[in-house]
């Protein structure tokens, strides 16, 4: 079977069992203790996230300091195993939030019944937070209406698993986030050269939250090139308009609910969505990525006891924008003994425990820059291994999408109930934030 | 477990399930049944409260409903005659109004693992599969495959198998994987589902309808069919295009994985496939989850065994960034090792040599390593960086540059000046038992070209009363009586210290023995000696081989997209057939003698020892003689290396596993008399490196569970794994045959 799953464990970082569900007769009570011992209390670092114990594959995710193990004996698929836990992770995120101990502990009994409908024997069923909100019942007093009840029976005979009938709002109202995630790896600069880029690449994602009433067809409609380009051959306007502004996607991959075959032909993305929130897109970008911020690294050994460190960061955005919750980590030697540090903007601090000067800033505008320099003190020390420079890397949240993808219209046509397109209230929101931003030194 | 006050908490709270004002109390009654549920999932023993838990099923409240289930399901099995009492709750809520009520009940009906339950499930599962809600055929579908796992080895229910058959065009796309999937375990026994023509298309056409699990699920089926002809294939395929597409990694790669089987026969489609997927890989490989990025990288890897230079205009997509885990990095530097080629070396190599001098000693060795592969093509430029890296003067890199380089001259012989030269100083940098070996064994091999061979070897000599490791006596041994062939004058004297030394003083008889021999040896005469240690310096032809093993794609299309990518097929092996051994154990009949002389492990497992043996990763030594009181001194002053619990049962016969254990080159040194509480057996075991594997086995009174002390008198991770798997397989083998 692709993925059946024999057991599944929740921990937290002491090891201390918070939930443990068994679903096959092969997989005993030893085995939460047999995880505990090998991977929890291990002491060296996770060589694998799939584990090995005792003829058992132990598949493990962390989520802050909660480990969830998904535990079989057969030749699952492991990418399924972990595309399941990252759902259940979802499933449980939608109802409580962060994945923490206190709110495990406190949702325990919402849980249990989440892994009662989301597995069966192992097997996974119905997943999607949407569908799954008509079988739990926190309230618990069977207070269902007949109404609720034929929901069930209905939404199980419809022919599309992921939104059930006879749904109605007060208000249509869809939000759509574009969330993104750049990465960015530069090399070192060599004096007089300025560093290079070594790698970098967005993934993002497109998430919508509708709140439709009906069966609602839905259709999106983005800067993407082959799009625009296949449209430009009928009006020239158009292309001269927004032909810079177009981007190129690498890969691009789908919620279940959109057509691939209209995607395939049309490259248009025309859809019925699920209620509530769900993904509609993701994708992958690597070309013409706009940076948000450039790292200018400088190091000089003074001697063999002081080093003097500049940092300089560039924002590059339009001035009119703000780049919020910056963060900029500069490693320093095992041996430092003492940081002075000398900051335009914001806040910096030595943190010995953490080996690095930590520098944050709360706001800042586009086409800006600003500066760091520190001067670090150095024990002397007889070993002779030279400090091997970590990269310095930044963390940051900005109010675009560094990929250059813009939403164009999202259009909503229901044509059995008396709402259309114009009626629909709709949020447009960019994030961007850093994924992993490294800047050699 | 023993918990501290865990019998006071089941009377406590068997107190507050029997109080009328708690029943009353709709909250505080689903209070403490909840504290039941939580005291369970802790491991405390909670069937002590089953009654008053079986009084709670009968509600109102579906929560307090679920958590009761919940609970009989655990604790059905050890109080069987209790549990049938609530029969009667859960087959009224099969019939229930409410589809919600009725779905519950009939699941964990069918989840309570107790005998004579099956008459009581038959009839609910049956109207559980015409029921009108999905949701409840979904239940009662997989319910058939529990009711046949409870009867065992029982007949096919004829009439039940084909009702699912019937089922597989169900409206409902779970309805219709939960029907592949039990009958997949009900016909177990045949072979599994049968997946023809008219199933193959229906199953195809419905594929877009189902969620990610259901599609993944239905590849994973569909590789059983065989199209009739070229133009059916062709069909099937135009269909499954899409899913290549699709948002979940898993069913882009169980549609690969597919066309990659369903096109064995056409190279040029499997090539187009692993394009098509390329992008897909490529996405999952820089995705944030980083467990998925992990299987998409051992997947990478596996592509690049057949086709090399699918990834290399990528390369940089695999370079590592400092935060990422520990575990994505050792995967990204073997994909890198890999996928080099003329254009991207420099650049390579470049980025690898960054992660020589990573403050992770673990990632530090595996870049060195990585270096130490590209080599084998790339000789001047590796061996060129190799060097430098001495000059760093770190132990934990050092040992590992000598080792690669040990391995390379051997390899590639055109190098051998180039090391030779790097070699004086690194002696003063290795301290570890395998860097030492690697050390001497090129100083002895190609010491008439490193001018203070000698010398670095007699400080080895005058030391060897301290030395702690005896395999780098045995190499010293070696390597100076081979020095001593090309340079007489300089080794001679030093060679009769070592010699006299390791006669007349040595401990260990391996090393003893070694030095007795060589010293019959020399008295043979010196012709004598050359023939038999002059053997070839390097063997380039092993590295061509190696490179040419290139395999066809059709070699792993089978292993796609399971877990051995994930594990190497090598471990693979080892755990798979380990569970065949299992499954073997338990069908063999009661009635086995199991004093009679045959032979106590089945015949494969012997082959597998044989392999392991053979692939150079573990060689006990057999007739290994060690005494008692040797034993139990060594025991004391080492630690303890490796712990684990294996499944028991019942007690254990001592001469069963003594005679199962000397098969495998393990001895027995002492052993408790069969039935003693609590019983214990020590072990011992010796590789061909000289390294020691010393066992306890303990089984507490009462217990399920045999607990498995190693000890190991070097620290070789690998060979502590293999020692392991071994004894695994004999204990487990024992614990399943025992009548």
């Amino acid at each position: 079977a692709a993925a059946m799953i024999g057991g599944l464990f929740i921990y937290n970082h002491k090891g201390e069992v918070l939930i443990s569900r068994v679903y096959r007769d092969d997989i005993g009570r030893n085995a939460v203790d047999a995880f505990r011992v090998n991977v929890i209390h291990a002491r060296q670092q996770v060589r694998s996230p799939v584990t090995n114990i005792a003829r058992t594959s132990f598949f493990h995710v962390k989520r802050s300091n909660i480990w969830l193990a998904a535990v079989t004996k057969q030749n699952v698929n492991a990418a399924m195993v972990f595309e399941f836990l990252y759902k259940m992770c979802d499933v449980m995120a939608a109802y409580f939030g962060k994945i923490s101990e206190e709110n495990i502990k406190n949702n325990f009994v919402l849980i249990y019944e989440l892994l009662d409908e989301i597995l069966d024997f192992g097997y996974p069923q119905n997943s999607e937070t949407g569908a799954l909100k008509t079988f739990i019942t926190q309230q618990g007093i069977k207070s269902q209406t007949k109404e609720e009840q034929s929901q069930i029976t209905s939404q199980v005979t419809g022919q599309i698993g992921w939104r059930r009938e006879g749904i109605k709002y007060r208000r249509n109202e869809l939000f759509l986030d574009v969330l993104e995630s750049v990465n960015l790896l530069m090399s070192p600069q060599v004096c007089p050269s300025p560093g290079q880029v070594l790698s970098a690449h967005v993934s993002g994602r497109v998430v919508m939250k509708s709140y439709l009433s009906g069966m609602p067809e839905c259709k999106f409609g983005m800067n993407d090139k082959i799009v625009i380009e296949k449209q430009g051959k009928g009006t020239a306007d158009e292309t001269s308009k927004s032909g810079k502004q177009s981007i190129a996607i690498d890969d691009c991959t789908f919620h279940q609910c959109v057509r691939l075959s209209k995607f395939d032909s049309e490259r248009s993305i025309s859809f019925i969505p699920p209620d509530g929130e769900f993904e509609l897109m993701r994708y992958r970008t690597t070309k013409d990525i706009i940076l948000p911020f450039r790292v200018i690294p400088l190091v000089r050994e003074v001697g063999r006891t002081k080093l003097e460190v500049k940092v300089v960061i560039k924002s590059n955005f339009k001035p009119s924008l703000l780049a919020q919750k910056i963060e900029v980590r500069i490693p320093t030697p095992l041996n430092t003994s003492g940081v002075q540090v000398i900051c335009m903007k914001g806040k910096a601090k030595y943190k010995a425990s953490e080996n690095a000067i930590v520098w944050k800033i709360k706001r800042m505008a586009g086409m800006k820059e600003s500066q760091i320099s520190a001067e670090i003190e150095l024990l002397p020390t007889n070993d002779k291994k030279k400090w091997a420079r970590p990269p310095i890397s930044m963390n940051f949240e900005v109010p675009f999408a560094p990929s250059g993808l813009k939403v164009r219209y999202l259009k909503v046509f229901e044509p059995k109930l008396n709402y259309s397109d114009h009626d629909v209230i709709k949020w447009v929101r960019y994030i961007g934030r850093s994924g992993i931003y490294e800047t050699r030194c | 477990m023993p918990y501290l006050g865990s019998e006071d908490a089941v009377k406590e709270l068997k107190k507050a399930l029997c109080n009328p004002h708690v029943q009353a109390d709709r909250l505080r009654y689903r209070n403490v049944i909840q504290r039941v549920i939580r005291h369970m999932t802790q491991g405390v023993d909670m069937s002590g409260v089953f009654m008053e838990m079986v009084k709670a099923s009968a509600t109102v409240d579906i929560v307090q409903k679920k958590l009761v289930y919940l609970y009989m399901c655990t604790y059905a099995p050890l109080k069987p005659d209790l549990a049938l009492l609530a029969i009667n709750t859960l087959c009224k809520d099969c019939s229930d109004p409410n589809p919600m009520v009725r779905g519950l009940a009939l699941r964990s009906m069918c989840s309570l693992r107790m005998p004579g339950v099956q008459e009581y499930i038959q009839q609910p599962i049956l109207n559980g599969l015409r029921d009108k809600a999905s949701y409840v055929r979904r239940v009662a579908v997989l319910g058939c495959a529990k009711m046949h796992n409870l009867h065992g080895d029982s007949e096919v229910d004829g009439a039940l198998v084909n009702e699912l058959y019937s089922l597989l065009r169900d409206q409902d796309p779970i309805v219709v994987v939960n029907c592949l999937r039990s009958l997949e375990e009900i016909l177990k026994q045949e072979g599994g589902v049968v997946i023809n023509k008219p199933i193959a298309h229906h199953l195809l056409n419905r594929m877009s309808k189902l969620d990610q699990w259901g599609q993944a699920e239905v590849l994973n089926f569909l590789l059983r069919y065989q199209p009739r002809s070229e133009e059916e294939l062709f069909d099937i395929l135009n269909l499954l295009d899409s899913f290549l597409k699709s948002s979940s990694p898993s069913v882009v790669m169980g549609a690969a994985k597919l066309f990659l089987i369903l096109a064995k026969k056409f190279p040029h489609v499997q090539t187009d496939v692993l394009m098509q997927v390329k992008g897909p890989l490529l996405a999952a490989c820089s995705s944030e989850s980083r467990e998925l990025c992990f299987a998409a990288l051992c997947h990478v890897r596996q592509i690049l065994h057949s086709l090399p230079g699918h990834f290399s205009s990528h390369y940089k997509k695999f370079f590592c960034s400092y935060s990422e885990p520990h575990y994505i990095k050792l995967q990204k530097v073997e994909v890198l090792c890999e996928l080099v080629n003329d254009e991207n070396v420099q650049q390579v190599l470049e980025e690898l040599r960054g992660y020589c001098t990573d403050v992770s000693a673990d990632f530090a060795q595996a870049a060195i390593l990585a270096i130490g592969g590209i080599a084998r093509t790339y000789t001047d430029q590796c061996v060129q960086i190799l060097t430098e890296l001495l000059e760093l003067r770190q132990e934990h890199i050092t040992t590992v540059v000598v080792q690669t380089f040990r391995d390379l001259v051997w390899l590639c012989p055109q190098c051998t000046e180039a090391v030779c030269q790097a070699l004086p100083g690194c002696e003063e940098n290795i301290q570890d038992s395998e860097g030492k070996q690697a050390l001497i064994w090129l100083l002895g091999v190609h010491g008439e070209r490193i001018p203070n061979a000698p010398y670095v070897l007699e400080d080895f000599v005058e030391n060897v009363k301290s030395e702690t490791f005896p395999a780098v006596k045995m190499e010293l041994l070696t390597a100076l009586l081979r020095l001593f062939l090309s340079r007489p004058a300089e080794c001679q004297d030093m060679l009769g210290r070592l010699l006299h030394y390791c006669i007349e003083e040595e401990k260990d008889m391996a090393v003893r023995d070694r030095g007795l021999f060589y010293y019959r040896l020399l008295l043979a005469g010196i012709d004598e000696v050359k023939r038999i240690l002059c053997s070839p310096k390097s063997d380039p032809s092993l590295g061509l081989l190696e490179d040419q093993a290139e395999r066809p794609v059709n070699s792993w299309a089978l292993d796609f997209n399971t877990l051995v990518p994930v594990y190497g097929k090598a471990r693979w092996a080892t755990i798979s057939k380990c569970q065949g051994a299992e499954r073997r154990g338990l069908e063999l009949p009661n009635t086995a003698s199991l004093a009679a002389s045959g032979p106590l492990i089945p015949e494969e497992d012997k082959e597998r020892v044989q392999e392991l043996s053979d692939s150079g990763a573990l060689m006990l030594v057999p007739n290994l003689q060690l005494t008692a009181e040797y034993f139990e001194k060594t025991w004391l002053s080492l630690q303890v290396a490796h712990q684990q619990v294996v499944p028991w049962q019942g007690a254990v016969h001592p001469d069963t596993l003594q005679m199962a254990l000397q098969v495998v080159n393990i001895q027995t040194i002492a052993v408790s008399r069969a039935g003693a509480q609590p019983w214990k057996a020590y072990l011992s075991a010796q590789d061909d490196t000289g390294c020691l594997f010393l066992t306890e086995l303990l089984l507490e009174p009462e217990n399920l569970e045999m607990q498995i002390s190693v000890k190991q008198s070097g620290a070789r991770t690998e060979t502590l794994s293999s020692f392991i798997s071994v004894l695994e397989t004999v204990i487990g083998t024992i614990g399943d045959i025992k009548p």
